[in-house]
């Protein structure tokens, strides 16, 4: 009888512990890269069309700004101001590491050079760089796993040594659940913590599960933020190369 | 009588007086003229960096100059200028905001830093005016005129009568931009204002950038650009509690060094030119009172005393130092005009040569001061009199009868 409970016991403890293991190979075997660069074409996919807002709170001023926007694969979208008025028809391209900017006041198309695309998009806590090169941040960054609690992963990438990055350091925390991403850190060369976006209101469009608004904070500025709203978008319509080209940049 | 003996003295051997006179001349008169190109280098690296682009003078919100944050801007007072304007020490008082952002011709982007001026009062300030290569200044009325450097100009492929679109972010968050059409191109021989800077309109910059009424700064040009800072404390007292006068040498502080260091050196200079100078002199002298050994013997002999035969001496000495000192004056003061109105052009071997943040021309160019006449004409005295004085002591030491005795 004594013997029995022990080999009950010994087949008990293995079997948890060969779920245990099973767990864990789950685990390692979940492709970060893949996680992330699913995480960062969120709002993408093959191609998409939305309808936001963006507020933008600084010191100096707040500012909303309507906007209607399309994309492509992960290299082209095309954004382009509905309101405020004074601001219609203000549009942004990107094609490539290229982003090109309408201005309908003076009906002239200005490319961003090489120097300035660090800085602000339409005035909010967006960077130039940040519409280009988010979309290799899993080519260009190593990621590993930080920790994992039941509900999120927390992700950490590093950069490749010979990527040209803006980051020193980004950290996801993405839901287990719906594979959302929750929040993400954004450190300097120094380590130092610069900004982190926030993502909520998840709701499910076209089978997917998407955040549908994001919060642009900055570390320094506290009272700063920049608040992206989805109000609508949808996703794999037809479009095709041609619509991201600058005629059509330009086409009011 | 001392006077008469001695200038009789003088001339009685005109070929060493003459000799011992041109050493005197030639070296003061250069060494003048070395002062003058001196001073002329210092007034082009000062005249570079403020006449061309600060101002001697700003007057701006405390930290502005330092950050040239954007919302560190002011809306000028009229009362305020016409005070300012009143006080004659004042040639220019010129308003700017300023503005950084794209600029754009057809398929070239640069940055650029666009400077608002009323073309008028600008010109009473700075002298991009004299450095025009193309076109022309800027009309007192512009509405959308840009006058900007060589190398931007360059980049851009823009020539006057061109169209410029500016970007920026102006002051609401909004994508500031409008066209500009090119009316002029300057080149300073400044690498960044060349590259980076452009005049526009006040009011133009001012609606771009949604900054009505507002400026960053009031330029100034005064009559003394070395007594800036003690102007720009005298000012301080006087204006608004928000704003205050920060002096050229407080802007750029490394060119305040560089110049007083300039002027240190041009003391080494002197010293040394005027060490070899006077050891000739001094030869000279000591050759004159050696040779006249007996003379002084008879002197004594005829009841002269020790004291009267030192300042025989001396006075000649004194009265050679006094003819040398003003011919030497005369021609290094012709000389210095010469450079100042002529000048030579060294611009075919040689670039100019931005240090501490200003420009050395290529060229040697003269500037006409009191204190270049001052300094050598004191040494000139000094040296005559120390010349003078080792000699005129032999001189008064001789015992009359061994006096007599030597040849």
């Amino acid at each position: 009888m004594r013997q029995c409970t022990r080999i009950t016991l010994l087949l008990f403890s293995m079997a948890t512990l060969l779920a245990v293991s099973g767990h864990a190979e789950v685990v390692t075997n979940l492709d970060l890269r893949a996680l992330i660069r699913e995480v960062e074409d969120q709002y993408t996919g093959t191609s998409s069309h939305a309808n936001m807002t963006m507020q933008v709170s600084t010191e100096h001023w707040k500012r909303s700004l309507k906007m209607e926007a399309w994309s492509m694969g992960r290299d082209q979208f095309l954004i382009r101001i509905l309101e405020p008025a004074k601001e219609r028809d203000v549009a942004t391209l990107k094609n490539g590491r290229e982003v090109w900017n309408y201005l309908p006041k003076v009906d002239r198309i200005i490319k961003i050079p090489p120097s300035m695309m660090g800085g602000a998009w339409m005035g909010s806590h967006i960077t130039n760089n940040d519409l280009v090169k988010q979309a290799h941040i899993d080519q260009d960054y190593e990621f590993s796993m930080l920790t994992e609690t039941d509900d999120f992963w927390r992700i950490e990438g590093l950069p490749k040594p010979e990527a040209a990055v803006v980051w020193g350091k980004i950290i996801y925390q993405v839901g287990k659940a719906d594979r959302v991403p929750q929040r993400v850190e954004y450190f300097d060369e120094a380590m130092v913590k610069v900004r982190e976006i926030l993502f909520d209101q998840v709701k499910t469009i076209d089978n997917r599960r998407l955040p549908l608004r994001m919060i642009v904070q900055p570390m320094d500025k506290p009272e700063e933020q920049t608040l992206l709203q989805y109000h609508q978008i949808e996703f794999d319509i037809p479009l095709n190369e041609d619509f991201f080209s600058l005629r059509n940049l330009k086409r009011r | 009588m001392m006077l008469a003996l001695a200038s009789r003295n003088i001339w009685r051997n005109k070929r060493r007086t003459l000799l011992t006179l041109t050493a005197m001349v030639v070296s003061s008169s250069l060494l003048i003229l070395a002062l003058g190109v001196f001073s002329g280098m210092l007034d082009d690296m000062l005249s570079a960096a403020t006449e061309q682009y600060r101002g001697h003078i700003v007057i701006s919100v405390p930290g502005y100059q330092q950050d040239r944050e954007m919302f560190a801007a002011f809306a000028p007072d009229a009362d305020l200028i016409a005070d300012l304007g009143k006080r004659r020490e004042i040639l220019g008082i010129s308003p700017r905001l300023r503005g950084f952002g794209l600029l754009s011709h057809a398929h070239s982007t640069y940055p650029a830093e666009l400077l608002g001026v009323r073309p008028n009062d600008e010109r009473q300030v700075t002298n991009l005016a004299d450095h025009l290569v193309a076109g022309s200044y800027p009309a007192p009325q512009a509405q959308s005129e840009a006058l900007l450097g060589r190398e931007l100009a360059k980049k851009l492929g823009v020539m006057p009568g061109d169209e410029l679109v500016f970007v920026t972010q102006a002051a609401d968050g909004s994508i500031g931009n409008d066209l500009l059409t090119v009316t002029g191109i300057f080149a300073t021989g400044d690498a960044v204002h060349d590259n980076n800077l452009v005049l526009v309109p006040l009011p133009w910059l001012q609606r771009v950038l949604v900054m009505e009424g507002q400026v960053h700064e009031l330029a100034m040009r005064i009559e003394h650009p070395r007594d800036a800072g003690g102007m720009a404390n005298q000012l301080n007292t006087s204006l608004p509690a928000k704003l205050a006068a920060t002096a050229w040498g407080a802007l750029m502080p490394e060119l305040q060094e560089a110049i007083l260091s300039f002027d240190a050196s041009r003391l080494v200079v002197a010293t040394i030119l005027y060490l070899a100078t006077g050891l000739g002199i001094l030869n000279t002298f000591y050759m004159s009172v050696m040779e006249r050994t007996r003379e002084f013997g008879v002197l004594m002999a005829l009841g002269m005393r020790c004291w009267q035969i030192r300042m025989l001496v001396l006075t000649e000495t004194l009265i050679m130092g006094l003819v040398a000192l003003t011919v030497g004056c005369g021609l290094g003061g012709l000389m210095t005009m010469y450079m100042q109105r002529v000048g030579i052009d060294l611009s075919e071997h040689l670039t100019p040569i931005t240090y501490a943040g200003s420009t050395i021309l290529p060229r040697l160019h003269a500037a006409n001061e009191l204190g270049n006449y001052l300094l050598p004409a004191a040494l000139m005295l000094i040296i005559a009199v120390l010349a003078g004085w080792l000699p005129a002591r032999r001189a008064a030491r001789l015992q009359p009868a061994a006096a007599l005795r030597e040849d």
